[in-house]
């Protein structure tokens, strides 16, 4: 059923049950909003969006009120914007001035609309004195709530996407405040570290813990990319500054997974540029140099415990241990190379031993056709039905 | 994975047992974290997590609740006396404070208690008190509590319906209940079919009581007309606002015609259960509501069946635990859902999506208590009730400065004078009449200008607010902007905090009248207020926030000259 509003003069038929704001945006009309995300269920609480309707004593909020036959809207009357710019300063009175050492200046929504309207900061209010700056000890989340508007998105997030329930609102009038259980540190909330909340904040208030400081939106480039953990294939942005990828942060646009990531696809990128990640093959130095398998140190002292003997008498020469140079040493190699001995490994022990000696186990990083490929691998090339995959561990 | 953090310990075998108390029922989450305040004197993190875990809720959500409610406490108390911050006893006590050995007592300050007409009244843990002067407080300890005022004897110029029976039965009493008539709407009604029921309401006119005034007979239908069932009937009995006290009145002196009311209501409505939300402060008016649906039960009144009809109903009471926004009716519902008590979005209004998302209709208990007599004798009776365009007759509440504050019954259409002179008795002696507040905390604050305008559901427009039916004299000695600071005080202690023109403009407001109270004010305080009054009403999100610029702006057009000087 199609209803006829008038949005700022403009007549347009209108579905039924659709809300002024979806009406608008479909007209592109654009209505400013913060509560509002449209992956959330709207609560309505934050009044950015009010607009005017002709006829009515108040301002409705476009996000949460439905289109109704006759309806004439306007989006930017003189009124409502007066209003829009009252309630972004009654906001501001008890936020702290901090965009200047803010985690997310340049892509706040509360600095943007702000800065549009200019609002100006009311010489009264709380700014940033009422609570703990850093309050929790989440390793990858910062919370401040001295920059918390209540819009609530954080709860919705985690509630409706992540599914655990770990923020709520507390106490009530000018007191509210959002917190985690029963107002305990977030991981003992069952909080899982997702980062949805963060994602999903329009402020700093939830920033994330490991970038902090490291650079602001203007000066990273965006590089769309896929997860690297797991099979899903959760698309996200790196952040790089300097060739360096500092930072996550959800694509709104990906297609399998919206916004929300995990914490390894959010959180545990530090591995790109850690100095023990593997970037080449490397073997074992007696590998390469032929003859028998050499018993390591860490052999040693499981046979020195099993003996109750200290492992110097056992008669073993100490450069047969030694890190640096014994034959247990890493060696880099070429791809090649190290395929190579690979595949004579594998084909040696199958004609030794047979094909059943040997398993293969897949990893969920990869995708399902390389899952497929693997088995193919394991069943046709070796012979063996030993093959199992990560993910079931 | 695991995480560290959560170390399995076994939910307390105490707090599983208060959860099936209530068969582990989500709704039951605030009669929990009661039980558990009520055996250790204070909640606690773990308890609340703990009855989280019990009912398979977060425990943000009892948290929530818990830091919600003012009656529930996280710090240990002794027997808590409740002294009431509302603005009636702020007139009868002026700044005076209780003096009170903290020795026996934990003290709090608190919103109206609802005993206006016992101003200044407190509260003893569930006991109601007052009226209290500031140096009586050693006769509490004694185990004085006053004695609620005595309405058996009508006012010159009272038409007494839903007060007839004031005084006359014993309200604990079924037989006499029964034997002065109660029922008798049930039982005419019941020989009707329900939408004979409806169509009579309608045909009356009848009003919804809360404030709003919006059409019961109507409200009844939209929720007859709901396909779904089971439909659900709620009394608002969570009468919060400063200055109102009639529903406590009603229930305390005739219970019986509450539950009637309601009953009618459900027959009408072909709803299957009810629920009396009544505020936790009235525990001793709950505790009568129960007694008396036991004996409407004894007497096949209530439950399977009723008197043989095939229409079977069921009333509950349940007890809110301390806000004034639980008398919004889907906070309300929220609330009886074991929420904390938050407006929801409307639309879906509750005859439609109300209490478990089924039809519902809610409303107040004076609206209920009018039904049965207009069953009885018929709308045509009603509406001859009242020579006023609006019919039938209503609660009215006077307080302040006259010679007779206290609660009477009568028609619409009365103008302030009246109310003063013939109802109220006439100023006190030396006091000279100054303004009004109208209706109740929400309503207008009116000079004497507006003393002759006839008073009605549509009178707020001109000036004098309804709203439930209360008017607070002042005489000149009252500040209006003092008295603005006090209601100021009330909302900004008691905005539910969901929306931020309420939230923060209620406690900015406050903070400036504050200082305008303490002689400090500065120039703009008054244009400030303007502006925060006209956002309030124009963008919050409920009745709450909207209506706190109606007593802001009619304090300012009116004493626009003494706010000025307290610029000053
Ligand atoms: C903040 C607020 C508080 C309210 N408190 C009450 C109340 O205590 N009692 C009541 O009956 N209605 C109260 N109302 C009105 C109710 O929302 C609702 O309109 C009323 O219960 C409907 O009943 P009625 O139609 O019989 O008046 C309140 C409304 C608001 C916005
Ligand atoms: S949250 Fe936004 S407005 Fe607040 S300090 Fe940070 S950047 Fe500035
Ligand atoms: S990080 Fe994820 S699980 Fe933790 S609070 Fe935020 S959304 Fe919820
Ligand atoms: S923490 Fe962020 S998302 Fe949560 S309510 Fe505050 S501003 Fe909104
Ligand atoms: S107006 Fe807003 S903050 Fe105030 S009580 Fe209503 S929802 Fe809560
Ligand atoms: S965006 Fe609509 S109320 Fe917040
Ligand atoms: S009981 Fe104190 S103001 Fe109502």
């Amino acid at each position: 059923m199609a209803v006829n509003i008038k949005i700022n003069g403009k007549a347009i038929q209108a579905e039924d049950g659709k809300t002024i704001l979806q009406v608008a945006k479909e007209h592109n009309v654009r209505i400013p909003t913060l509560c509002y995300h449209k992956d959330l269920n709207p609560t309505g609480n934050c009044r950015m969006c009010v607009v005017d309707v002709n006829g009515w004593r108040i301002s409705p909020a476009a996000c949460v009120t439905p289109v109704w036959e006759g309806m004439e809207i306007e989006t930017d009357s003189e009124k409502v914007m007066k209003d829009r710019k009252l309630t972004l300063e009654l906001m501001l009175a008890n936020h702290p001035q901090d965009c200047l050492t803010c985690d997310v200046a340049g892509e706040c929504e509360l600095q943007d609309l702000a800065y549009e309207y200019k609002a100006e900061v009311p010489a009264w209010g709380a700014k940033g004195t009422r609570y703990k700056v850093d309050s929790d000890p989440n390793p990858f989340i910062r919370v401040d709530m001295n920059k918390c508007i209540l819009c609530r998105r954080c709860e919705s997030a985690c509630a409706e996407i992540q599914v655990r329930d770990v923020w709520g609102v507390a106490k009530r009038g000018f007191d509210e405040v959002m917190v985690a259980g029963a107002g305990v540190p977030m991981l003992e909330a069952r909080c899982e570290s997702c980062g949805q909340c963060v994602a999903y904040c329009p402020t700093g208030a939830l920033s994330n813990k490991m970038s902090y400081g490291m650079a602001r939106a203007h000066q990273v480039k965006k590089v769309t990319t896929t997860c690297s953990y797991c099979g899903v294939g959760c698309q996200f942005d790196l952040l790089v500054k300097d060739n360096k990828v500092i930072g996550v942060h959800s694509n709104s646009e990906a297609p399998v997974n919206g916004m929300a990531l995990c914490v390894k696809g959010r959180y545990g990128y530090d591995f790109i540029h850690h100095p023990d990640r593997l970037v080449r093959p490397k073997v074992r130095r007696y590998l390469l140099e032929g003859g028998g398998k050499p018993v390591s140190s860490d052999q040693l002292s499981v046979i020195s415990d099993r003996l109750s003997v200290s492992s110097d008498q056992l008669s073993v020469t100490s450069d047969q241990l030694s890190v640096t140079s014994g034959p247990w040493d890493w060696v880099e190699v070429e791809w090649e190379k190290a395929l190579d001995i690979v595949a004579d490994k594998f084909a040696d022990t199958r004609s030794e031993f047979g094909a059943d000696t040997t398993g293969f186990l897949a990893s969920a990083k990869c995708l399902n056709e390389e899952n497929y490929l693997i088995n193919k691998l394991a069943r046709q090339v070796m012979g063996t039905n030993n093959i199992d995959h990560c993910a079931r561990l | 994975m695991t995480n560290k953090h959560i170390i399995h310990k076994p939910i307390s075998p105490e707090i599983l047992e208060f959860a099936n108390n209530h068969e582990g029922s989500r709704e039951a989450a605030l009669e929990v974290l009661k039980d558990i305040q009520a055996h250790h004197s204070a909640l606690t993190t773990d308890s609340v997590t703990d009855a989280a875990r019990a009912l398979k809720l977060p425990p943000h959500q009892l948290y929530g609740m818990a830091t919600f409610y003012s009656m529930l406490s996280f710090e240990e108390r002794k027997k808590v006396l409740r002294v009431c911050d509302g603005p009636v006893c702020w007139l009868k006590r002026g700044s005076e404070q209780l003096s009170v050995d903290s020795g026996q007592l934990s003290v709090e300050r608190t919103s109206c208690l609802g005993l206006c007409d016992r101003a200044p009244a407190i509260l003893v843990d569930d006991e109601q008190a007052g009226p209290i002067e500031a140096n009586e407080a050693g006769k509490v300890c004694e185990g004085w509590r006053g004695a609620p005022m005595d309405y058996s004897k009508a006012r010159k110029g009272e038409v007494r319906v839903m007060t007839a029976l004031i005084g006359k039965i014993d309200p604990d009493s079924i037989d006499d209940a029964l034997a002065n008539g109660v029922y008798g709407g049930l039982k005419s009604a019941l020989q009707q079919e329900p939408i004979a029921v409806l169509s009579e309401v309608e045909a009356s006119g009848l009003q919804g009581r809360g404030g709003a005034g919006f059409p019961v007979g109507r409200k009844g239908r939209f929720v007859a007309n709901e396909k779904r069932t089971p439909r659900y009937i709620i009394c608002n009995a969570d009468e919060s606002e400063p200055l109102i006290f009639k529903d406590r009145v009603l229930m305390d002196t005739n219970p019986h015609q509450l539950l009637e009311g309601m009953t009618i209501a459900g027959y009408a409505c072909g709803a299957s259960e009810a629920w009396i939300y009544i505020r936790g402060e009235y525990e001793y008016q709950a505790r009568r509501l129960e007694n008396a649906i036991e004996g409407a039960k004894s007497k096949n009144l209530l439950g399977e069946n009723i008197l043989g009809s095939g229409f079977s109903f069921d009333i509950h009471v349940h007890r809110g635990a301390g806000a004034y926004i639980c008398g919004e009716e889907t906070a309300l519902i929220e609330s009886l859902e074991g929420k904390r008590g938050e407006p929801r979005l409307r639309p879906p209004y509750p005859p439609t999506y109300g209490f478990r998302g089924q039809p519902t209709a809610v409303n107040n208990v004076e609206s209920f208590c009018a039904v049965p007599h207009i069953l009885k004798n018929g709308a045509e009776w009603w509406k001859s009730l009242s020579g006023y365009k609006t019919p039938g007759t209503k609660m009215y509440m006077v307080l302040g400065h006259v010679k007779k504050p206290g609660l009477f019954e009568a028609p619409f259409g009365l103008t302030l004078r009246q109310i003063v002179k013939e109802f109220g008795g006439g100023m006190l002696k030396g006091s000279k009449f100054k303004f009004a507040l109208c209706g109740g905390a929400a309503g207008t604050i009116t000079d004497e200008s507006l003393l002759d305008v006839p008073i009605d559901f549509s009178s707020g427009q001109k000036g004098v607010s309804l709203g439930a039916g209360a008017f607070l004299i002042c005489d000149q000695n009252v500040s209006p902007v003092a008295m603005l600071r006090e209601l100021l005080h009330f909302f900004a202690v008691e905005s539910c905090g969901k929306c931020t023109p309420c939230r923060v403009g209620t406690w900015r407001s406050l903070e400036i009248l504050d200082r305008m109270t303490a002689g400090k004010g500065q120039k703009g305080d008054v244009e400030e207020l303007k502006i925060l009054a006209d956002l309030m009403q124009v963008s919050s999100f409920c009745g709450l926030g909207q209506s706190v610029g109606i007593p802001m702006k009619s304090a300012l057009a009116y004493f626009g000259a003494e706010f000025e000087k307290a610029e000053s």
